[in-house]
């Protein structure tokens, strides 16, 4: 395959067999980088624009290898351990190359569209069946806005149903230019309270909000997606607050609760940060219940476990 | 009964305490016996001792041939226990195989010893050679002659053929006296039982057990309790000879009856779930419900639906199948799935397109093809025309490939490349396959001289007719099979050569060669490296352009030729659970395996495969659809889902639609777990905890309890990945 002047992206997992991101089966590729910091997020490795190391240490076997190959004295072996010192590791990846251990890691890889589309493309037979396709989400897919729309013009016009997932914080000019080629977008709304918007996840909602109002406008379909994090919006009082701006947009199709969860605990500290979401419960089936309950009285359908 | 008297009867009760009871039996086995891996099979636990003596007539003290197989049957059933549940609508249970009569032997002249050094060189474990039960027998022929009927078949076919040897007939007289004997011995101790019993219902209920059976002793079945217990005899006597199995279309077989009887007013739904929940307790043999009739009509009938209502109330592993085309009535997958959410676990999904356009090639018509029962735990086999042997043969794909490695790198002069590991591997594999053939045609020749299916022959369409058992003459169809096992071992092995010693050249071959004999002792980074590499299941991956070489290879070599007597075989890709007993004798493997760890299992992709260390269903059901042999038999796709997956809204949709597609792309069989990390991680560190929990280790079902750790382990690997 010859990828070279192909335009590249940074992805950091490409999931098969999705079917929590929109209909049917799907392929979601998940691309690196998100300009929100949202505390509860469980891809910590993919909020910055560039590839990070994460370290497991329950994994290494102490071969030494990364002490052998690093250059600049990033791992270092001391009194029969491992050490990694993020500080002084530029992220060459040579030690992650040969970590088969997986105890070294770089989730984000530059990707050339076809090799995305060649990946995606092999459970094309199972898009056909039941309706599923292609989701782009991450991360913020649209701030690598040129590899999503040449992403998406290449999955539609092989037939192959579009979806986005954002959180919409970027220019409308830019979620504009994606519309012509995505079937579906699943929009991410945390909370309508600016100031608390801006706590929990590092920005304003204001252009998320306004963003979403303009999607009304246009003949794309939309899933709203809420995240229902503990502290933050799990109660009625948020809920309707939500489904206050929800109601009247015409291109609502249903609203998704998605609950809190520990899943991607781990990986915190495998990129030597704090867990942030320690001791946080998530929301019981009954909880779930009742907001969704809440949501629907606004007229809204709500997306429900079987 | 009466009408007052019906209305009472709380079947769903019924139905729970037999479900109690074969937990209660489950704990006791395993108390005396230890683990049990395989399926569970009806056996119920016995406390006093059975005066069984073997009949021999060899010095070796073996029993050989018709007539004397027939003797030790006829005296095994003249001594096994009666035992009735009072809460089952059947009368009956099997205690255990005839002792003597598990392991298949021949007399020592016959047995073919010239071979055993190719099979000890070339790993076979099961060859073939001696085998026996595992055809597909034609319920409907004991249904409509009854035990009476088919007595009077034998003493007719015995006389018309007037052969000078009449050891067959005499053998088969034999085991149809002893049948009829053992369900009179079950009459009295019913009457006995009602004689003693204060409880009216339950009382009534082992008077109409008396009353069904005393007619059943001679005549056919003329309602459905009458067809569920004829059915639950056979059971019993079929496992009683080398362990047997296979039932059949049980939908088909039970609507006449189901029909007749509504009809006439004299049967309620709940009555048929009792029945066939008491069927199932009786024995877990193989059947299939849903599939098309020849002609290709959906065969999903309300009995369809009743007998998979019925498997999901008793909870034991009742080895269903539900055969998928693409007419099916979606309600009955639907409602499978549903019960397998429930349950854990449910109906095995038999494919048609694989099995069907496969089986053709053949030289069969579809109409015949389209009767092929899933009635073994990986197999379908034609009801009573066809000896096809299945399940029974295992060519281990893994030795012939460490041979030849081992080959090349001891010889100096050999090429160090691909293409001459290769060409080793196609060598010795092509022996492998030739020993096989060899053994087949061994058997096809002396079984008959040994042993006879004493049971299928009373089943089958010419074996009385003609005189002659199942395998030497009796039918019509012989179509052999052999199972092909360690796929993803060799592929994924071939690989890590290709890419970390001929590629990278990160080692040597006789670098890789050393750690391997060492079994990677002090090389945990090389047999990681060797891990690593993309296997496998990911897709377009050289693993996988591997696995299909690898499957193709061996395909080939199976159908290029027929055996040396002309017999053809169709081959499949199964391990059935045995992948830590192949694996135990077998050296480490370059795919960064241990030497006697378990190998990979039928054609799956080896856990762990995609490059998070997880295994995407698309992913799982695209590498085993690729590999399929395409002749008919199964290589079977094992899916061990969280249900976390699918309890969303869209997740049955998105399972269902995974099926269909794997049936389009021509798979033959989908054995499916629902069941949590969690709860098989808690239920592996402790199994008592969930005496209930039932698992389909492949195509066959079992309580995981009753499986050993190391046994176990496989299916949490699985689930884990």
């Amino acid at each position: 395959m010859n990828l070279q002047g192909e335009l590249k992206g940074l992805v950091f997992n490409i999931q098969r067999f999705s079917i929590h991101d929109g209909p049917g089966i799907r392929t979601t590729v998940f691309f690196q980088g998100c300009n929100l910091h949202c505390f509860w997020c469980h891809n910590p490795e993919s909020n910055p624009l560039e590839p990070v190391v994460q370290y497991y240490p329950a994994k290494c076997i102490l071969c030494y290898r990364c002490v052998e190959l690093c250059e600049h004295h990033a791992h270092d072996s001391i009194d029969g351990m491992h050490w990694y010192n993020r500080e002084q590791c530029t992220v060459c990846g040579r030690c992650v190359e040969e970590c088969y251990a997986r105890a070294l890691v770089i989730a984000a890889k530059p990707m050339a569209t076809s090799e995305v589309f060649d990946e995606v493309m092999k459970d094309r037979l199972y898009y056909e069946d039941s309706g599923g396709g292609v989701t782009f989400s991450g991360g913020e897919p649209l701030l690598q806005i040129e590899f999503l729309v040449e992403l998406l013009k290449k999955h539609q016009e092989a037939g192959v149903h579009t979806a986005v997932d954002t959180a919409g914080n970027v220019p409308w000019e830019w979620l504009d230019a994606i519309l012509p080629f995505t079937n579906l977008i699943l929009y991410d709304v945390k909370c309508v309270d600016d100031a608390k918007h801006r706590q929990v996840t590092g920005v304003s909602n204001r252009i998320i909000l306004k963003n979403l109002e303009n999607l009304s406008n246009r003949s794309i379909p939309v899933w709203v997606r809420i995240p229902v994090i503990p502290g933050v919006n799990d109660n009625p009082e948020d809920m309707q607050q939500i489904a206050s701006c929800l109601t009247g947009n015409r291109a609502i199709q249903q609203v998704e609760l998605l609950p809190f969860h520990h899943l991607g605990s781990g990986k915190f500290e495998s990129l030597g940060k704090e867990y942030p979401s320690k001791g946080l419960k998530p929301p019981s089936d009954e909880q779930l219940k009742s907001l969704a309950q809440v949501v629907e009285s606004f007229g809204l359908p709500v997306h429900r476990k079987t | 009964m009466d009408t007052f008297m019906e209305t009472k009867i709380d079947y769903r009760q019924r139905i729970e305490s037999l479900a109690q009871t074969k937990l209660e039996f489950n704990r006791k086995k395993i108390t005396r016996m230890g683990y049990h891996d395989t399926d569970d099979h009806g056996d119920i636990p016995w406390d006093e001792p059975i005066p069984f003596k073997k009949i021999s007539n060899h010095p070796d003290g073996g029993s050989y041939g018709a007539r004397c197989i027939g003797e030790n049957f006829r005296h095994w059933l003249d001594v096994h226990p009666v035992y009735i549940h009072p809460q089952s609508a059947l009368a009956g249970c099997l205690v255990g195989v005839i002792p003597g009569f598990k392991e298949s032997r021949w007399k020592p002249e016959d047995r073919p010893t010239h071979l055993y050094p190719l099979h000890e060189k070339y790993h076979f474990i099961n060859t073939g050679i001696g085998a026996m039960n595992h055809m597909g027998p034609d319920m409907k022929i004991g249904l409509d002659l009854g035990w009476g009927g088919l007595l009077r078949k034998i003493r007719h076919y015995r006389e018309y053929n007037h052969p000078v040897d009449t050891s067959f007939y005499d053998a088969e007289e034999n085991l149809v006296l002893g049948i009829q004997d053992w369900i009179r011995r079950h009459v009295i101790k019913a009457r006995q039982l009602a004689d003693q019993e204060s409880d009216p219902l339950i009382r009534q209920n082992y008077l109409d057990i008396a009353e069904i059976n005393e007619y059943l002793v001679d005549g056919a079945p003329r309602t459905l309790r009458e067809a569920c217990q004829f059915l639950a005899w056979f059971q019993s006597v079929d496992r009683m000879w080398f362990l047997g199995g296979a039932l059949g279309q049980l939908d088909e077989l039970l609507r006449p009856y189901y029909e007749a009887d509504t009809a006439a007013g004299i049967l309620t739904d709940d009555q048929v779930l009792w029945y066939i929940a008491s069927l199932f307790f009786n024995d877990t043999h193989y059947s299939q419900i849903g599939g098309q009739a020849p002609d290709g009509h959906d065969l999903t009938s309300k009995m369809s639906f009743l007998i998979l209502e019925a498997a999901h109330l008793v909870k034991v592993p009742s080895n269903l199948a539900i055969r998928f085309h693409e007419g099916l009535n979606p309600a009955l997958l639907r409602q499978a799935l549903i019960y397998n959410l429930q349950d854990g676990t449910g109906p095995s999904i038999s494919c048609s397109k694989g099995l069907d356009e496969g089986y053709i090639r053949n030289g069969v018509p579809i109409q015949l093809a389209r009767m092929r029962a899933k009635v073994g735990c990986n197999w379908t086999a034609l009801p009573g025309i066809e000896y096809c042997h299945q399940d029974v043969t295992r060519q281990c794909l893994i030795a012939p490939f460490l041979i030849a490695f081992y080959e090349l790198v001891d010889d100096p002069t050999a090429p160090r490349t691909m293409d001459e590991l290769w060409r080793r591997y196609e060598y010795h594999l092509g022996i492998s396959v030739d020993v096989l053939k060899e053994g087949f045609d061994i058997h096809m020749t002396k079984h008959a001289d040994n042993m006879i299916e004493i049971v299928l022959n009373l089943f089958s369409h010419g074996p009385i007719e003609r005189g002659l058992d199942m395998v030497a003459g009796g039918v019509d169809i012989y179509l052999l099979t052999s199972d092909g096992l360690g796929l993803a071992t060799v592929a994924d092995s071939l690989a890590a050569i290709e890419q970390r010693v001929v590629q990278e050249k990160k080692l040597t071959w006789e670098e890789l060669a050393e750690i391997l004999r060492n079994d990677y002792e002090g090389a945990e980074a090389v047999r990681l490296m060797l891990r690593n590499i993309p296997r496998f299941g990911t897709g377009g991956t050289r693993a996988d352009y591997w696995a299909k070489r690898v499957s193709d290879l061996y395909v080939r070599l199976v159908r290029s030729t027929p055996t040396p007597k002309g017999f053809t075989i169709i081959p499949g890709l199964f391990s059935h659970g045995s992948i830590l007993k192949y694996g135990e004798k077998l050296g480490a493997t370059p795919n960064g395996r241990h030497a006697k760890a378990a190998i990979s299992h039928s054609a799956n992709p080896d856990p762990g495969f995609m490059p998070d260390g997880s295994g995407a269903l698309t992913a799982k059901s695209t590498a085993v659809a690729l590999v399929q042999p395409g002749w008919g038999n199964s290589a079977p796709l094992q899916l061990d889902v969280d249900p976390h997956l699918l309890k969303e809204s869209g997740g049955l949709e998105a399972l269902e639609s995974l099926i269909r597609t794997h049936n389009q792309m021509g798979g033959t069989l989908i054995n499916l777990n629902i069941i949590s990390k969690e709860k098989i991680l808690e239920a592996h560190k402790d199994p008592a905890k969930y005496p209930d929990l039932m698992v389909r280790v492949t195509g066959y079902s079992a309580y995981f309890y009753s499986l050993s750790p190391e046994y176990r382990q496989q299916i949490v690997d699985r689930l884990l990945a």
